[in-house]
């Protein structure tokens, strides 16, 4: 599903020199599968996985979604393939303080143009797989953090994209709530969602079926 | 439609989360084009609007002068009119027009009634028609047929209760019978006070008209001048061009009439009535038109500060709904949907404003501005005004959207990312629109400032009499019950003495008088009169005599306004109409004329010298009185007495010892039990008449200090806004500092020392805007220089003093907060 080639990722120092984030970076990811990247803090993880989710647009190198070649595209047509494939778990969350649980899953699908009728439908669903129905008319501040995240993640993957990225999507949560979550990404795995994931901690890893290493910048271990 | 509805009520939502902030920037562009709006229409009325006269640009008045004498727009003589009527071919009509007060007697309380007589031609010159009836004919004018008078729609309501049938009906008026012959429309106004020319400065606005009935001895005197004449000119004429034609006219009468214009200082000028109109407001006005531009600056960089900042704190929403799939449409949609909405509530709040604010400068301005009840909210100004308000909203709340399309979102969306290099722009831009605002804020503080100096300084000028606890009304006996004598039409004979010396033997003897006397002139007034006159032993001196100030009063005159005698005497009952002619002068007069001697004793006469004179020996000097305005040097003046001059129209002044308002019953009463249909009118204490004397400078102080104040306010809200963001922004190195040992002192110092630089620059700038804009304001300053130190200095640190108030608070803030959680703060 994904194909990385040469992936570099820097920025530029004085005197011409520079300091680079990611070096040769080639990684294949096979669609169904749960991965996790994991390396210490300044390893590149979460560069990585912004590139993927096509965040960032200021690296160099061969990017494959698919059959779509990323590389190539101008940022609009990025931020449309984006749109259309991957939904993005975010550490703190980044629910929109002012739209209710209702509204924060309405709004990538009426980013997405879909009709009202069946944004309510796909929202109720939604809520309903994720058992939050009771907390659709509530703000993110009335919530607590793995209540928070939940909606997060169900607000990922309310347009159904093939690829769910999560960047420590733990990382805010204590642990009870953290299993709740991880949980609940090996079941949407289990349902055919791939999940690339960054995470420091060993037992989230152990929920996905591959790791892959980066140290200072480098893939150690795939 | 369903996404608009949503947006609507999300951007309500986040708008209504920070009230504070809508509050103030709704605030902020009611100001913007309310308050601007109401001045600017205030302005635009007066100077650019024509006047209710048809084709108004055509018409001017014209004003006699003689330069020698330092004497300008004085009025015309009946003759010297007649010839203008006759000779002036530069102008296509022309009319003569005198202020002149009526009695209301007959059905009801006799009334004094403000009024003007014109020549016939007047109303076709001005091009108004009646509402009803008709105008004067041209065999109307002239004693025994000038039996007629129109009134206005205003007197018809007010006094007749708008009777259909009115016209045709019989006033009657100074004793006599007119027939109403027409009415003019309630918007209708002529003359207009003139500011500036001697006399009416603050007229009642006239509602009856009545012929001008020139009489014999009016018709021969050269040298009575007491009518203006307007004209109108046809339109290939050039102002220029009628000018050329009138001194034509007035060489030859300088050529016919030798005795009456001597040495060639005589002349006649054309002035564009507008102009006469406006007069000496016009730099007054063009100032606040200054301070409206800067207010109108301030509130938008205000506006503009205040939307960066929210912007900036919604750098991380706005990249996050990116991430989500949001396009740039979506997103400009979406500031712009809360732009308009905070446009919207502006905008009915400056409408508001607007309306508010022209109702409160005609309250305000009522004996001061000209033309003020045709004042209204000026369409055309609130859309100007209301798009660049409103424009500078929407466009600073769109840049945030038209930024945010840029796709480099991995900042925001981190851990602890801020949008560093957004903010950085945004933070720069902010800096630079407070300095601007403090700058700007200070010029308008200085000129209120330094106007405001130089009004207390002129209240405590001295006016030369005690104003406290004095009444003032003004009586005008009709002529055809006080008869004039055949020369003077203005003048009574014993009856006239009689009734006024009767009038003040009553009320002093009212319980609480302390004393009652009459003048012709009242100090401060506005009005004035000036007689020439000739110095015995100077008669051989070349040029028509000397022409200063007079006054015509009763023998306690001075006493009542507590005037000083410097020498001599006062008037008193021996100076009668039979006894020696006596004027009393003051300091100026004796110092101006007699600066080698002594002024007692010596001589003057206003009749031509060489033709059996009466002279009046100069009894009495006395101090100076401040008669033309607080701020003008006095003049020099004679005073000669009522028994020898008896002038048919007098104001009582009455000293009382407690509120004088309370005897104005009493005295009306004491009027009627002499005549019972003499009306008195203008009843108003003297310290009104001092306090509406200088009501144009307090005008121009108080709007002036509103807009400062406002500006002032909009300042420190602007540093305010940009402190707090400073504090929010920079919390977590304001952690680190804390948590490595910083004080309280030195995180206020941080904060305030950011501010203090701001304000530094800031006040920099507007010092040096001060130099060049408060040379504007010399017009307008008494006993101030444009460059006075103290207002300069007190101004500048008070703008600092709370500009950095402002940055206290949100520095005090930082002060208190946890040091560990401003270190984990996520901006």
């Amino acid at each position: 599903m994904i194909k990385l080639r040469r992936i570099e990722r820097f920025y530029p120092l004085a005197k011409g020199k520079f300091f680079y984030v990611l070096r040769d970076i080639n990684i294949d990811i096979e669609e169904g599968e749960f991965v996790s990247i994991m390396g210490p803090s300044g390893a590149g993880k979460s560069s990585l996985l912004h590139i993927l989710g096509m965040h960032d647009h200021g690296w160099s190198g061969e990017y494959f979604l698919g059959e779509t070649a990323v590389h190539p595209l101008k940022a609009k047509e990025r931020a449309a393939l984006r749109n259309e494939q991957i939904g993005f778990v975010f550490q703190q969350y980044h629910l929109l303080d002012d739209l209710t649980v209702y509204e924060n899953l309405e709004i990538p699908l009426s980013y997405r143009r879909v009709g009202k009728s069946e944004r309510e439908g796909i929202v109720a669903d939604t809520l309903d797989r994720f058992q939050i129905v009771g907390k659709k008319d509530l703000y993110p501040r009335q919530l607590s953090g793995g209540q928070q995240q939940l909606v997060g993640v169900a607000r990922a993957i309310v347009s159904n994209p093939k690829l769910l990225l999560a960047d420590e999507p733990t990382g805010n949560l204590h642990s009870s709530q953290g299993e709740e979550i991880m949980g609940l990404f090996k079941r949407l795995n289990a349902e055919g969602t791939t999940i690339v994931q960054v995470t420091h901690s060993e037992k989230n890893a152990a929920y996905g079926n591959r790791v892959i290493q980066l140290r200072d910048g480098w893939v150690i271990n795939n | 439609m369903t996404n608009m509805t949503n947006e609507i009520k999300v951007a309500l939502r986040g708008l209504l989360k920070t009230p504070g902030f809508c509050v103030i920037a709704i605030a902020t562009l009611a100001l913007a084009i309310g308050a601007n709006s109401a001045v600017v229409s205030l302005i635009s009325a007066l100077l650019v609007r024509p006047l209710p006269y048809h084709d108004s640009s055509r018409l001017v008045l014209i004003w006699e002068q003689f330069k020698t004498m330092g004497l300008e727009r004085i009025p015309v003589s009946t003759p010297e009119y007649v010839d203008l009527e006759r000779d002036f071919h530069g102008c296509q009509q022309i009319g003569a027009f005198a202020y002149r007060n009526f009695n209301l007697g007959g059905e009801g309380t006799p009334e004094r009634i403000s009024g003007a007589v014109v020549s016939p031609a007047l109303f076709p010159l001005l091009g108004v028609e009646p509402i009803a009836g008709r105008t004067f004919a041209r065999e109307e004018q002239g004693e025994g047929h000038d039996d007629v008078v129109v009134i206005s729609e205003r007197l018809s309501k007010n006094r007749f209760n708008s009777d259909p049938y009115l016209v045709g009906k019989s006033l009657l008026l100074n004793g006599r019978n007119y027939t109403v012959i027409g009415v003019m429309p309630a918007s209708f106004e002529f003359p207009i006070p003139l500011f500036g020319v001697q006399g009416n400065q603050f007229a009642a606005r006239a509602d009856i008209w009545k012929p001008v009935a020139f009489t014999q001895h009016e018709l021969k005197d050269r040298g009575d001048r007491n009518y203006s004449v307007i004209a109108r000119l046809p339109e290939k004429v050039s102002m220029q061009q009628a000018q050329v034609e009138l001194d034509n006219v007035i060489a030859t009468w300088s050529r016919q009439y030798p005795d009456n214009y001597v040495n060639g200082s005589f002349g006649a000028k054309i002035y564009p009535l507008q102009e006469q109109v406006i007069g000496g407001m016009r730099s007054g006005l063009a100032i606040l038109l200054g301070a409206v531009a800067f207010v109108l600056l301030i509130a938008c960089a205000n506006l503009a500060t205040m939307l960066l900042a929210r912007a900036s704190a919604r750098e991380r929403e706005l990249a996050i709904r990116v991430a989500l799939g949001a396009g740039r449409w979506r997103l400009l949609r979406q500031m712009l949907t809360e732009s308009i909405l905070l446009a919207f509530g502006g905008g009915i709040a400056g409408v508001m404003l607007s309306v508010w604010g022209i109702e409160f400068l005609k309250r305000a301005g009522a004996r001061t501005i000209p033309r003020l009840n045709e004042v209204n909210v000026d369409l055309t100004v609130l859309i100007v005004m209301a798009v660049v308000a409103i424009g500078t909203g929407v466009l600073f709340g769109l840049l945030p959207g038209l930024a945010s399309a840029n796709p480099e979102l991995t900042e925001a969306l981190k851990e602890g990312g801020r949008g560093a290099t957004a903010s950085r722009r945004h933070n720069q831009i902010r800096n630079g629109l407070v300095v601007g605002e403090i700058a700007l804020a200070l010029v308008l503080l200085v000129g209120a400032g330094l106007l405001t100096k130089s009004y207390a300084l002129l209240q405590n000028v001295n006016p030369g009499f005690n104003p406290h606890n004095v009444l003032t009304m003004e009586i005008s006996l009709p002529q055809l019950k006080y008869p004039a004598p055949e020369t003077f039409f203005y003048l009574g004979t014993e009856t006239t003495t009689r009734f006024v010396a009767e009038a003040n033997r009553r009320i002093a003897r009212l319980p609480g008088v302390q004393s009652t006397a009459a003048t012709d002139v009242l100090p401060l007034s506005g009005t004035n009169t000036d007689s020439s006159f000739m110095i015995e032993g100077r008669e051989s001196q070349a040029g028509p005599g000397a022409d200063e100030e007079i006054r015509t009063v009763t023998p306690d005159y001075f006493r009542v306004l507590q005037t000083p005698l410097l020498q001599g005497r006062f008037f008193n009952d021996a100076d009668t109409s039979d006894s020696t002619p006596v004027v009393i002068v003051n300091r100026t007069f004796a110092r101006k004329f007699f600066s080698d001697g002594d002024a007692l004793g010596k001589r003057i006469t206003f009749d031509d010298p060489k033709h059996n004179p009466k002279w009046a020996t100069i009894v009495g000097i006395v101090e100076d009185i401040r008669h033309r305005s607080l701020d003008v040097d006095p003049q020099p003046e004679y005073y000669r007495p009522h028994t020898q001059f008896p002038e048919r129209s007098m104001i009582l002044v009455v000293r009382s010892a407690q509120d004088p308002r309370s005897l104005a019953s009493v005295i009306r009463r004491e009027i009627q039990s002499i005549d019972p249909d003499e009306p008195i009118a203008k009843v108003r204490p003297l310290e009104a008449v001092v306090s509406e004397s200088v009501a144009p400078r307090r005008f121009a102080v108080v709007l002036l200090s509103v807009f400062a104040a406002g500006a002032l306010l909009l300042a420190a809200v602007g540093v305010y806004g940009v402190m707090s963001y400073l504090v929010v922004q920079r919390s977590h190195e304001i952690g680190v500092r804390m948590a490595l040992g910083a004080q309280r002192r030195d995180v206020l110092g941080l904060v305030v020392g950011h501010a203090g630089k701001l304000v530094g620059v800031g006040t920099a700038i507007g010092l040096l805007l001060t130099c060049f804009s408060t040379r504007a304001l010399s017009v307008l300053l008494y006993g101030v220089g444009t460059f006075d130190l103290v207002t300069f200095a007190f101004v500048t640190v008070m703008l600092a003093a709370v500009s950095l108030i402002a940055s206290y608070i949100p520095a005090v803030r930082a002060t208190r907060s946890d040091p560990m959680i401003a270190l984990s703060h996520n901006a």
